[in-house]
């Protein structure tokens, strides 16, 4: 009797464990997606997996985790920033007008130095970014409306700048003062490049405020119930401002790296940007409607993204398949996303109840 | 009361400003219109052909318009609509696909405005009544022989950049630039990737088939931007000694070669060409033809260190 009990007792708790096993694997699908990825491409590509190309592999993954990292504020309050690609564009065409127009004052042209030009050309994606989150937060227009409107502002600037001409030799010149714009770019530090550097602290500094800060649990709770943050007393647009004013330095960083690694800036820089983001942000399980998701799983997701055309790169697959796959991915991703949250609201009783017989 | 007089002080200097602004452009208007119809205004190749074209045909004394499609076919069919509608004297038309534009350029014809085709060419011969094209093949046949022979007679592995794979100058200039390095069995293609037409692309794939293969001696680029792109990204992996070659002849190339990090590219006369049409349009406005055939192929010029003086934008100066 007792053995047919322990039986099955026995297979209940394999069952559940199991289904335990298989939410984690659902929860942490992009984590798992990046390490197949990383194993197929060291199978067939063998230069893949040496210091040398996973140093690059990152730079070029930092262009778009770190705009998925400012986009994920924006999609846990429930909104959406389509402008970082346009400003991305435009924080290079500021900072390629700086470093080679300067700036005329009291009819002198003055060029500011380069730690100048980075202030001023964050400075001003913020300006656009404020403007997102007024728009979002106070004027009442929907945040797919707003920016992309922005996009539109943003890029239109950005040709206006240079009359769509591209502003080459960033270099800059000692006789200006100017000189190193390119180290943002292209040097390293410990042998891992300065993009993934700023990559890295950003990846802290906003894991640190979604987890650890006040603000970090109001940007959950607005994107996870509007008008119960608003009851609560979190001063909900201030907290849809920050998140909007985020993404666009996000964005700035971003047009800053590129012009530095190219010495040049081109004012159609970053256009589709703004989609690798979005794919990266909900490839790391952040839900588009709010409230759900985290800043590691957008990073996991840009690196997947990354790895993913780096890898089909070096194999040599042609453009077109690599849109195919990387739509794909993106499609499948979202599907198990789904499949995860319902199976986690079938079962949750279950483990409940069994959590609680184990405490029984 | 107060807002009210504000309201009518406003109505009356806005109606002022407009008479003021209309009687300047009497005198303008009254000149016939070419409408000057290019892919994009962000594109130094796209904006030194409009600028010429815009430059001699106000120096014959037409009003000009200059419109972009964006090569989107849709968009240039409302742009050929309103040039129709304003109408204009004649049309200039660098445009958004060889098959898709046809049918515009029929109904611009058939509305009574003669169309220029400059750079790219339709597939149809009698409507147009000039299409005055670079020769991207033999542009791209003689950028190839400069590769192959800065590569040297040792070969090696080379490197492709294709543009954008949906459109006819990638697929023409790939072609040609296949013709003739399949034939020298020292040379092999270690890989080859579309990078779209886009600098910053080309940067990033380049880094990564750099990684991907080793004793890569040269990258071949279907245009200036990716070739720059390519640059950048030789130099951030501190290789040496690898020959990489553009096509177009874009002003920073040309910076690019002097600097001795390009190798060569093949400069489209496309101020030469803008000009051309131009001209020829003037011709047919006042004689009824353009005393040339319809179809018009014009030479590219190798740029190398060795005669880069020679040239400025899109046009050979000596």
């Amino acid at each position: 009797m007792t053995t047919v009990l322990n039986t099955k007792r026995g297979s209940a708790a394999l069952a559940r464990s199991s289904v335990r096993t298989l939410l984690f694997v659902l929860k942490a699908r992009a984590f798992f997606v990046l390490l197949a990825l990383l194993v197929l491409f060291c199978i067939l590509a063998p230069s893949f997996l040496t210091a040398n190309n996973l140093a690059i592999l990152s730079k070029h993954v930092a262009i778009s985790a770190i705009l998925a990292i400012g986009m994920t504020f924006v999609v846990l309050t429930g909104g959406i920033d389509l402008s970082v690609g346009s400003l991305a564009g435009l924080g290079g065409m500021v900072a390629g007008y700086l470093l080679t127009q300067g700036i005329l004052i009291a009819g002198v042209v003055h060029y500011p130095p380069v730690a100048g030009v980075i202030f001023i050309t964050l400075a001003v994606c913020l300006i656009v970014g404020l403007l997102n989150g007024w728009l979002v937060a106070r004027a009442g227009v929907a945040p797919f409306i707003a920016t992309l409107g922005t996009l539109y502002i943003a890029r239109g600037a950005a040709l206006l700048i240079s009359n769509g001409k591209t502003f080459p030799n960033l270099a800059g010149q000692s006789l200006r003062g100017n000189k190193g714009f390119p180290l943002l770019g292209q040097s390293s530090f410990l042998g891992i490049p300065l993009p993934v550097w700023i990559m890295l602290c950003l990846f802290a500094l906003a894991w640190l405020v979604a987890v650890k800060t006040p603000l970090g649990r109001h940007i959950y709770a607005v994107g996870g119930n509007e008008r119960a943050a608003r009851l609560a007393g979190i001063r909900v647009p201030r907290v849809k401002v920050f998140t909007y004013a985020a993404s666009s330095v996000c964005a700035a960083l971003v047009g800053l790296i590129i012009a530095s690694q190219l010495e040049a800036a081109h004012p159609a820089t970053g256009e589709s940007f703004e989609l690798n983001a979005i794919a990266a942000v909900v490839l790391g399980g952040t839900s588009l409607m709010g409230g759900r998701g985290s800043i590691p799983g957008s990073l996991i997701g840009a690196f997947v993204i990354g790895v993913l055309s780096d890898g089909l790169v070096m194999l040599g697959v042609s453009e077109f398949w690599q849109m195919v796959i990387k739509g794909t991915v993106i499609v499948l991703a979202v599907a198990v996303d789904q499949l995860q949250s319902r199976l986690q609201s079938k079962f949750l009783p279950y483990l409940q109840s069994a959590s609680a017989e184990v405490r029984a | 009361m107060m807002s009210r007089s504000i309201h009518r002080l406003a109505i009356i200097v806005v109606g002022l400003l407009i008479l003021t602004v209309t009687a300047c452009h009497r005198a303008e208007m009254s000149k016939p219109l070419i409408v000057i119809i290019v892919p994009s205004q962000d594109n130094p190749f796209f904006k030194s052909e409009a600028d010429a074209a815009a430059a001699r045909a106000q120096s014959l004394g037409y009003r000009v318009r200059i419109d972009a499609h964006d090569d989107d076919a849709y968009r240039q069919d409302n742009l050929i609509d309103a040039a129709i509608a304003s109408n204009a004297a004649a049309i200039i038309l660098d445009n958004a696909g060889a098959d898709s534009s046809i049918a515009a350029v029929r109904r611009a014809t058939q509305a009574g405005i003669p169309c220029f085709l400059i750079d790219r060419e339709i597939e149809a011969e009698g409507i147009a009544k000039a299409q005055i094209i670079a020769d991207n093949n033999q542009g791209a046949r003689i950028v190839a022989e400069e590769f192959v022979h800065a590569i040297g007679s040792g070969g090696g592995d080379y490197v492709e950049l294709l543009g954008r794979e949906s459109d006819t100058n990638a697929q023409i200039r790939t072609k040609a630039f296949h013709s003739l390095l399949d034939k020298l069995p020292s040379l092999r293609l270690a890989v080859g990737q579309s990078a779209n037409w886009s600098q910053s692309e080309a940067f990033q794939k380049t880094e990564t088939m750099l990684q991907a293969h080793a004793n890569i001696r040269g990258i071949i680029a279907g245009n200036d931007t990716m070739a720059l792109g390519a640059v950048a990204a030789v130099k951030s992996s501190g290789l040496k000694d690898i020959v990489i070659t553009g096509l177009d002849g874009s002003p920073d190339a040309i910076a690019a070669i002097r600097a001795g990090t390009l190798r060569a590219t093949s400069l489209q006369p496309a101020v030469l060409i803008a000009r051309m049409a131009v001209d020829e349009a003037y011709k047919f406005l006042h004689s009824g033809s353009t005393g040339k055939p319809e179809r018009q192929v014009i030479p590219c010029d190798l740029v190398t260190s060795q005669n880069v003086d020679d040239f400025g934008d899109f046009e050979k100066l000596r």
